[in-house]
C-alpha cells in the first residue's frame, strides 16, 4: 500500500508547467539531469570516453620537502596513456592532505627522535571535472636526510570510472597494500643499512675527533682550554649524541617486524616467486627478509664493506642537498617486485568494470559447482596454484624430484572401478575395455588395453567388408574395465606394458591380439541385430574381457604403488576397492549419505540400478594415504622415451597411458600397436587447449572468431557441432595445416571435456589414426598428403569412417550423422549478428553452460534411474528417463543424445576418483552417416 | 582514534541521537570551508551511547580533514563529489560528500560527513551507495535551502538595517538531521537484521520436498522471475515474520553475497521502515493487516521495485529500469523545484511539500501486475525440485543457473558494444538480438536486461530510452490539446 499523503497526489503537470513559467526556473546546478544516460550523446561507455587520459593507470606521488606534491612515475610508463591529463595538478590534489598527523621527531618528554610507524591510509576521491577518479594509497618511507625522516609518498590508481573504484575497492586495497608493504620492507632495510653506514661514518668522526682532541690536550701547556679545543670537545660530545641517537633509531627500525607482527591487520609481504640472488643482486638475506622478517638481526645485516668517512658536524642546508630519489630509498629487489606488483594491479583492474565484476561473480559460481566445471570450464584459473607454474615447474624438476613431486601431488592410485557394468542410457556398446583406473599416481606405465575376441572379428568381419559406404556407421571409442561377472573370453586381455622396450615387445606379442582390425571386424556389423549377445547395446551386457592380469603373472614390468609407512590400512583399504571394483558396481550407489566426505574411500558412489546418490560436493580431498612411486623405473632411467615429469602428473593431458605407448614407440617398430601408437604420438605439439594458453583470452577471441567463421561459412555446422557435443569423434581432413589448425581450433570451443583440464583436441596430425586415437581424442585435425605415406593416412581413416565424422576441409564436405534437434541451431545459427569472436565465444559458453545444467539434473535426478518398485522393469524406468528428456528437459531428437552422453561424462568423472584423467569411454554406436556439401 | 588532537575550538554544536540498537556509526558532521580559517565544523551528530568512542575534538579533528586538499576542487556545477577515507592510524572510516553552496553570502565548499569504526569497513561497502544516495538527495534539497536563506537573509537586513549572524544557515542543520538519524537507523538495522552473506538453501522456499509446499507454484514463478526482472531489488511484506522472512531469503539466493548485504529481513516484533534502496527487505504489516509504503523512497530506490504480498500471494512490480529511472528524475526534479518555490521554512517542510504539491506523483500506478512471462525461472523451477532436497544438489543447479544468466548479461553487453561501437551508434537490432542470444521470450530479455543494467549502469536508457522518451513527449504533447 502506497503511504497516504502519497496517494492524494495526482499528476497535473500542465498547471505545473504554467505555474512554472512565472516564476525564476530552478538554477540547473540545483537539479538533477532529466536523463542521467540519455542526454549529451551518453551512453553506458562514454564515462570512460570523456576523459582526458586513455586507460586506467597508476601514479606514484611524492610530497618532496624541496617542491611540494609531485609525480614521479606512471605505470604503463607511457605518455599516451596518461594524455593531456594533468598530473602535476592531480598530484598537487591527491597529496594536499596530510592524513598521516602521527608525530614523528622529538616527541615531548622524549630524549631522542622517535621513529613512528604509521600506517597507511586510502582515500577515494576523484575530480569530477576532469573525469578522474583515484584510489589513493598514502604511505611513508623513512630517508635519514629527510625532515622527520619521513617521505611521504602515495600510489593512486586513476580511472574514469567512479563506481569501478568504489566497487572494486577492497580488492584494489588488498593489492596495493601488498605492494606497499614490499615497498616499505625494502625502505626499512635502505633505511637500516643507511643508518649503519651512518653510525660507521659516526664512528670514525669520533675517533678522528677524539684523536685530535687529544693531541691538543697534549699540546697544551697552559692549564686552560683554548677556544679550539672546547669547540672540538663540543664537537665530539655532539657526534657521540648523535651516535647514540642513530644507535636509537636502527634499534627503532630493527624492532618493527616484532612490533608490527602482534597486530593482527599486518600482513608483511611475501614474494611469491623467488628470484634468482645473482640477477637481482640481492643479497643473501633475502630468503629471511621474504619469510616475514623473521629476524632483524639477519634482514639489516649488511654484508658489502663500507670505509667510513669523516662527516661535518653541521649537514647541509635542507635545499642543498638532493633527495634521495624513490629508488634509493628502497632496496633494489624490494623496488623491482614493488614494480611488478603494481603493473600486475594495473594489468589486472583495467577494462572495463562489468568485466571485472562478471569475472569475480563467474569465478564464485564455479567454485560452487565442480561437478560439472570439466566439461567446458576453463577451471585452472580456479586453481591456487596455477597450471602453468606447475608445468613448467614440474618440467624443471630433477628426477629425484619427479618422484617427490608425483608422490606429493598426484592422487593416490584409486579404485579399480568397474566401468564396464556402467549402464549407459547411449545406445552404446563398449568394445575395448581397457583398465584406465591406474592411477599416473601409479605411474605403471601399464597399457592395459584389452581387445576383441578374434572369433567375433573374423564373425563380424566378413559382414563389413566393402559395406564402408553403407549408412550405418559405428562409432568405437575407449571403454574403461570390463565388467566382472560377464562371460569370459579368452582372446580378450588386459595388455600391461612394460615400460621395458623388450618387455613391452614380448607382452605385446604375446598378449595382443587385435589392434586396429578389431574395428575393422566390428565394423562389418551391418546392424544391430548381427552383434553378438555380448555386443548388445546396454553396459552391463557389455563385451566381456579377461580379468586384470597381476602383475606378478604377466611379467611385465609394472610399477606398483609404494605405500606411506603406516599405511597399512590404506593398503587395505585399497584391496577392499579393488575387490569391490571386480563386482558389478553398475554405477550405483548404495545410500543416500549427505555424509560423503566421511564416506569410506571404498564406498560406491553409485548404487546398483547406475543412480548416482550422493550429491556433488564442492571438492573432495586428494587422497594423500597412497603414494605411489616408480618401482623398477631407476632401472629404466636409461630409456630415450622416458616420462617427462610433467607427463607424469595425472592432471596433465598425457595419461598414463599414453606415457607407456609413447615411451614405446621409441622402441617398437614391428608390431602394429606400435606403429599405430606412433601415428598419434609422433606429432608432440601441444594441444592450444592445454592450459597453459586455454585460459587466454587471446585463444578465445580467436576460438571464436574462427567459430563464428566456421558457422556461417559451413551450412552443415550444426552436424559437426552435433557430433562433438554427442561424443562422437569428428576428424577435419586436409592439406594445408593452417587451414585445418584454424577449423580444429574453431570446433575445439564445442568439444566437452574428458580429462581434468586438457580437451581431447589434437590440431595437426600427419600419421596413419589408430582406433586409441578415437578414445584419446574427440577433434583431430589430420593431414592429407599425396606421397604413399598419405594413402596410409586415408587408407586408415576410411577403415574408421563409420565410427568417425570427417569434415574434408578440401572438398568442403562432411560425413556424419543426421542432426535435428534444436539446441545447436541455438548455438550455430549461421545468420547472428553477433560481430565479434569474443561475443560469439560468450554465447557459447552461456549455451554450453545450460546444457551442463540439464546434463548435471539428469544425472543427479535419483528417480529418474531407479526403479519405483522392485518388480518395475528396467524398459519402465528408461521410458521414464525419456520422458524426462523430453518433457522436463524439452529436449528433442538428437539433443537427448547430447544430454546423454554430457550426463555420462559427469557419472564417469563423479564415480572416478579426484585427479584421475580419465579418457571417455570408447563405444560404437549404430548410427548412419550422411554426406553433405557446400 | 588518536588522542593527538588539536583541541576544537569553539565548541561545535553536537546533536545526540538515541538508537533501538547497536549503531555502528561513530558520528556525521556537517563542516565547510572557511576563507579565513579553513575548515570548520559546524555540526555534529552522534548516537547517544554509554561509551564515547570519539571525543568531540577527535570528530572535529577528522571533519576538518575531510575538507582538505578542497580548496583545489575542481568540480562541474552542481556536483557532490563523494570522497572515501580508511583512516588506519585513527581506526575509523570516513565517507564524506563534498558540495559547493552558497551560505551566508558566500560561496563556498561543504562536507557532510558520515565516520565509522575501521572494523565495519566490510558491514559498510555493501550500503556505499545506499547511503551516498540518500545524503546526495538531501544535500540537492539543502542546497536550495541555504540559496533561499541567504536571499532571505539579504531581505532581512534591507528591512531591518541589522544583521544577525547568528541565524544565518542554522535552518539547515534541521534539514539534515531529518536524514542523518534515518541513515543512522538503517545502519542500525542493518546491524541487526542483515541478510548473511551465505544463505543455507534449507532456510528457502527451493528446500521444500515438491515446488508447491510452501507457497503456491505460480506465486513463487513471478515473485522470482520480478525480482530478478527488477534488478534484483524487491519488498516481501506479510503478517508472519517467519513467511516474510523464508522469501526474503529466497530471494536473495539470486543475489550477489554483496547484494545480499544490502538485504534486510524482516523483524518480528514491530516492522523497519522501508528503506530506499535495499535490495531486498521484509516488511512486517501492522494491525491492521497493511503496510504503507512511501512512495517518494520507493521511488527514489536506484532500481525498480517488486513488491510481493505473502499474505495475499500477489506479485506486482514497478515499470523497467529507464522508465524508472526518468519517473524518478522527474519526480525529484519536481520536489526540489517545489523547494525552490517555497517562500517559508513552513512551506518548505516535507510534509508539507508532499501535500501540497500534486505533481509529485507522476503516475500512482507505479506497481504493475507481471506483463511479461519468462522461461528461464519457470524452467529452473521446474527442473530443481526434481533433485533430492537435503543435499548439494539444488545448491549447485542453483549456481549453474545463475552463472547462466550472468553469462547471457555479458554476452548481451558484449553485443550491444560490439553492435553500437561502444555507444556511438543507436541500436536498432533488438529483434536480431533476441534471436541471436536466445531471448525471444520478453520475460527472458527483462531479466537479463535487468541483470545487465546492474553490471553496466545506464543500459536499459540507452536501448529504450529513446523510443520511450519520444513516446512520453508525444504523450504530453497530445494531452495539451
Amino acid at each position: 500500500m502506497i503511504s497516504a499523503p502519497d496517494v492524494v497526489a495526482f499528476t497535473r503537470e500542465e498547471e505545473l508547467e504554467d505555474e512554472l513559467c512565472s516564476e525564476p526556473p530552478l538554477p540547473e546546478e540545483y537539479s538533477v539531469p532529466l536523463f542521467p544516460f540519455a542526454s549529451h550523446g551518453a551512453n553506458p561507455w562514454a564515462k570512460v570516453a570523456g576523459s582526458k587520459f586513455t586507460r586506467d593507470f597508476i601514479l606514484i606521488s611524492e610530497f618532496s620537502e624541496q617542491v611540494g606534491p609531485q609525480p614521479l612515475l606512471t605505470i604503463p610508463d607511457d605518455a599516451k596513456v596518461s594524455g593531456t591529463f594533468d598530473l602535476n595538478y592531480f598530484s598537487l590534489r591527491i597529496m594536499s592532505v596530510d592524513y598521516q598527523a602521527s608525530f614523528v621527531g622529538h616527541p615531548p618528554g622524549s630524549a631522542y627522535p622517535k621513529l613512528n610507524f604509521v600506517e597507511d591510509s586510502k582515500v577515494v576521491l576523484g575530480d569530477s571535472k576532469e573525469g578522474a577518479f583515484a584510489y589513493v594509497h598514502h604511505l611513508t618511507l623513512y630517508d635519514l636526510e629527510a625532515r622527520g625522516f619521513v617521505r611521504p609518498f602515495c600510489m593512486a590508481y586513476i580511472s574514469a570510472d567512479e563506481h569501478k573504484i568504489m566497487q572494486q575497492f577492497q580488492e584494489l586495497s588488498a593489492e596495493f597494500s601488498k605492494a606497499s608493504e614490499c615497498l616499505k620492507t625494502g625502505n626499512r632495510k635502505a633505511f637500516a643499512n643507511e643508518l649503519e653506514k651512518k653510525l660507521k661514518d659516526l664512528d670514525y668522526t669520533r675517533t678522528v675527533l677524539h684523536n685530535e682532541t687529544e693531541i691538543q690536550k697534549k699540546a697544551n701547556d697552559k692549564g686552560y682550554y683554548t677556544t679550539q679545543a672546547i669547540e672540538k670537545a663540543n664537537e665530539l660530545a655532539s657526534v657521540e649524541k648523535s651516535i647514540i641517537e642513530h644507535q636509537d633509531l636502527l634499534k627503532q627500525i630493527r624492532s618493527y617486524p616484532y612490533r608490527k607482527l602482534k597486530e593482527s591487520e599486518f600482513h608483511p609481504y611475501e614474494p611469491e616467486a623467488a628470484l634468482d640472488p645473482a640477477e637481482t643482486g640481492c643479497d643473501q638475506d633475502l630468503s629471511t627478509s621474504d619469510q616475514a622478517e623473521p629476524s632483524p638481526t639477519h634482514l639489516y645485516s649488511h654484508a658489502p664493506s663500507y670505509t667510513p668517512k669523516l662527516i661535518k658536524a653541521k649537514s647541509a642546508k635542507c635545499f642543498d642537498k638532493k633527495l634521495k630519489t624513490l629508488e634509493e630509498l628502497c632496496d633494489i629487489y624490494f623496488f623491482t617486485q614493488t614494480l611488478d606488483q603494481l603493473h600486475q594491479i594495473e594489468r589486472t583492474f583495467r577494462g572495463d568494470v562489468c568485466y571485472l565484476l562478471t569475472d569475480q561473480i563467474s569465478r564464485a559460481l564455479l567454485k560452487q559447482q565442480t561437478v560439472t566445471n570439466f566439461l567446458f570450464e576453463d577451471v585452472s584459473f580456479l586453481d591456487e596454484k596455477p597450471p602453468e607454474k606447475q608445468y613448467r615447474g614440474c618440467q624443471e624438476l630433477s628426477q629425484d624430484a619427479v618422484d617427490r613431486k608425483c608422490s606429493e601431488e598426484s592422487p593416490a592410485p584409486k579404485v579399480v572401478i568397474s566401468l564396464g557394468s556402467y549402464k549407459s542410457s547411449v545406445e552404446s556398446v563398449p568394445i575395448k575395455m581397457e583398465q584406465e583406473l591406474e592411477d599416473t599416481n601409479e605411474p605403471k606405465m601399464s597399457e592395459s588395453v584389452t581387445f576383441e575376441p578374434q572369433e567375433n572379428l573374423d564373425y563380424l568381419d566378413a559382414d563389413i567388408k566393402g559395406s564402408i559406404s553403407s549408412g550405418e556407421s559405428i562409432e568405437v571409442l575407449g571403454t574403461e574395465k570390463s565388467t566382472a561377472g560377464l562371460p569370459k573370453s579368452e582372446s580378450q586381455g588386459s595388455l600391461p606394458v612394460s615400460p621395458s622396450p623388450q618387455a613391452g615387445r614380448s607382452r605385446v606379442g604375446s598378449r595382443r591380439t587385435v589392434s586396429e582390425d578389431s574395428i575393422e571386424v566390428l565394423s562389418t556389423c551391418p546392424s544391430e541385430s548381427l552383434i553378438p549377445e555380448d555386443f548388445k547395446a546396454s553396459y552391463p551386457s557389455a563385451i566381456n574381457e579377461e580379468p586384470y592380469l597381476d602383475d606378478d603373472e604377466d611379467g611385465g614390468l609394472r610399477f606398483t604403488p609404494r605405500l606411506n609407512p603406516g599405511d597399512a590400512d590404506e593398503r587395505e583399504d585399497l584391496s577392499q576397492q579393488e575387490s569391490l571394483a571386480q563386482v558389478d558396481s553398475a554405477c550405483c550407489i548404495g545410500k543416500e549419505s549427505p555424509n560423503f566426505l566421511e564416506a569410506e574411500l571404498g564406498q560406491k558412489p553409485c548404487d546398483e540400478e547406475g543412480v548416482v546418490r550422493i550429491p556433488p560436493q564442492p571438492s573432495r580431498p586428494a587422497e594423500q594415504g597412497l603414494r605411489g612411486t616408480f618401482g623398477g623405473f631407476a632401472s629404466h632411467d636409461g630409456i630415450s622415451g622416458g616420462l617427462l615429469p610433467c607427463e607424469l602428473d595425472s592432471r596433465y593431458p598425457l595419461g598414463s597411458r599414453e606415457l607407456s605407448k609413447s615411451s614405446l614407440d621409441e622402441y617398437s617398430d614391428s608390431t602394429s600397436y606400435m606403429s599405430s601408437a606412433a601415428s598419434t604420438c609422433s606429432d608432440r605439439t601441444p594441444s592450444p587447449a592445454h592450459p597453459t594458453c586455454q585460459g587466454s583470452e587471446r585463444h578465445k577471441k580467436k576460438a571464436g572468431q574462427n567459430a563464428l567463421r566456421f558457422i556461417r561459412q559451413y551450412p552443415f555446422a550444426h552436424p559437426a557441432i552435433y557430433s562433438l557435443l554427442s561424443g562422437r569423434t569428428l576428424v577435419v581432413l586436409g592439406e594445408e595445416e593452417n587451414i585445418v589448425k584454424k577449423l580444429v581450433t574453431a570446433l575445439s570451443i564445442f568439444v566437452p571435456n574428458c580429462g581434468v583440464y586438457t580437451k581431447p583436441v589434437k590440431h595437426w596430425v600427419t600419421s596413419p589414426l589408430h582406433v586409441v586415437d578415437f578414445q584419446k581424442w574427440k577433434l583431430i585435425g589430420l593431414q592429407r598428403t599425396v606421397s604413399p605415406a598419405g594413402v596410409n593416412v586415408l587408407h586408415a581413416l576410411s577403415r574408421y569412417s563409420r565410427y568417425i565424422s570427417i569434415l574434408d576441409a578440401d572438398s568442403k564436405t562432411l560425413r556424419c550423422p543426421l542432426y535435428k534437434g534444436t539446441v545447436v541451431s541455438r548455438l550455430a545459427d549461421h545468420r547472428t549478428q553477433i560481430k565479434r569472436g569474443s561475443t560469439y565465444y560468450m554465447h557459447v559458453q552461456s549455451i554450453l553452460t545450460q546444457l551442463c545444467s540439464k546434463a548435471f539434473l539428469f544425472t543427479f535426478c535419483h528417480h529418474l534411474h531407479l526403479p519405483i518398485n522392485e518388480r518395475e522393469p528396467e524398459e519402465s524406468v528408461a521410458k521414464r528417463r525419456m520422458n524426462f528428456l523430453k518433457l522436463q528437459l524439452g529436449l528433442a531428437n538428437e539433443d537427448i543424445k547430447i544430454v546423454q552422453y554430457l550426463a555420462e561424462l559427469l557419472k564417469l568423472r563423479y564415480i572416478q576418483e579426484p585427479g584421475q584423467g580419465g579418457n571417455p569411454v570408447l563405444r560404437f554406436d549404430y548410427v548412419p552417416s550422411f554426406l553433405y556439401k557446400i | 582514534m588518536s588522542a593527538l588532537c588539536p583541541p576544537p575550538s569553539p565548541a561545535v554544536a553536537k546533536t545526540e541521537i538515541s538508537l533501538n540498537g547497536e549503531s555502528p556509526l561513530l558520528a556525521a558532521t556537517f563542516a565547510y570551508w572557511d576563507n579565513i580559517l579553513g575548515p570548520r565544523v559546524r555540526h555534529i551528530w552522534a548516537p547517544k551511547t554509554e561509551q564515547v568512542l570519539l571525543s568531540d575534538g577527535e570528530i572535529t579533528f577528522l571533519a576538518n580533514h575531510t575538507l582538505n586538499g578542497e580548496i583545489l576542487r575542481n568540480a562541474e556545477s552542481g556536483a557532490i563529489d563523494v570522497k572515501f577515507f580508511v583512516l588506519a592510524e585513527k581506526r575509523v572510516i570516513i565517507v564524506s560528500l563534498i558540495f559547493d553552496g552558497n551560505w551566508n553570502g558566500d560561496r563556498s565548499t561543504y562536507g557532510l560527513s558520515i565516520i565509522l569504526p575501521q572494523s565495519e569497513l566490510g558491514f559498510y561497502l555493501p550500503l556505499h551507495r545506499v547511503c551516498v544516495d540518500r545524503l546526495t538527495h538531501i544535500i540537492r534539497k539543502g542546497r536550495i535551502w541555504m540559496h533561499k536563506e541567504r536571499q532571505e537573509h539579504f531581505q532581512k537586513i534591507v528591512l531591518e538595517g541589522t544583521e544577525r549572524m547568528e541565524d544565518q544557515g542554522q535552518s539547515i542543520i534541521p534539514m539534515l538531521t531529518g536524514e542523518v538519524i534515518p541513515v543512522m537507523e538503517l545502519l542500525s538495522s542493518m546491524k541487526s537484521h542483515s541478510v548473511p552473506e551465505e544463505i543455507d538453501i534449507s532456510d528457502t522456499v527451493l528446500n521444500d520436498d515438491d515446488i508447491g509446499d510452501s507457497c503456491h507454484e505460480g506465486f513463487l514463478l513471478n515473485a522470482i522471475s520480478s525480482h530478478l526482472q527488477t534488478c534484483g531489488c524487491s519488498v516481501v511484506v506479510g503478517s508472519s515474520a517467519e513467511k516474510v522472512n523464508k522469501i526474503v531469503r529466497t530471494l536473495c539466493l539470486f543475489l550477489t553475497p554483496s547484494e545480499r548485504k544490502c538485504s534486510r529481513l524482516c523483524r518480528n516484533e514491530s516492522s523497519f521502515k522501508y528503506e530506499s534502496g535495499l535490495f531486498v527487505q521484509g516488511l512486517l504489516k501492522d494491525a491492521t493487516g497493511s503496510f504503507v509504503l512511501p512512495f517518494r523512497q520507493v521511488m527514489y530506490a536506484p532500481y525498480p521495485t517488486t513488491h510481493i504480498d505473502v499474505d495475499v500471494n500477489t506479485v506486482k512490480q514497478m515499470p523497467p529500469c529507464h522508465e524508472h529511472i526518468y519517473n524518478q528524475r522527474r519526480y525529484m526534479r519536481s520536489e526540489l523545484t517545489a523547494f525552490w518555490r517555497a517562500n517559508s521554512d513552513e512551506e518548505m517542510s516535507q510534509d508539507h511539500i508532499i501535500h501540497t504539491d500534486e505533481s509529485f506523483t507522476p503516475d500512482l500506478n507505479v506497481f504493475q501486475d507481471i506483463l511479461h512471462r519468462d522461461t528461464l525461472v519457470k524452467a529452473f523451477l521446474d527442473q530443481i525440485f526434481h533433485l533430492k532436497p537435503g543435499l548439494s544438489l539444488r545448491s549447485t543447479f542453483l549456481a549453474q543457473f545463475l552463472l547462466v544468466l550472468h553469462r547471457k548479461a555479458l554476452t548481451l553487453i558484449k553485443y550491444i558494444e560490439d553492435d553500437t561501437q561502444k555507444g556511438k551508434k543507436p541500436f536498432k537490432s533488438l529483434r536480431s538480438l533476441k534471436t541471436d542470444l536466445d531471448l525471444t521470450a520478453e520475460g527472458d530479455l527483462n531479466i537479463i536486461m535487468a541483470l545487465a543494467e546492474k553490471i553496466k549502469p545506464g543500459l536499459h536508457s540507452f536501448i529504450f530510452g529513446r523510443p520511450f522518451y519520444t513516446s512520453v513527449q508525444e504523450r504530453d504533447m497530445l494531452m495539451t490539446f
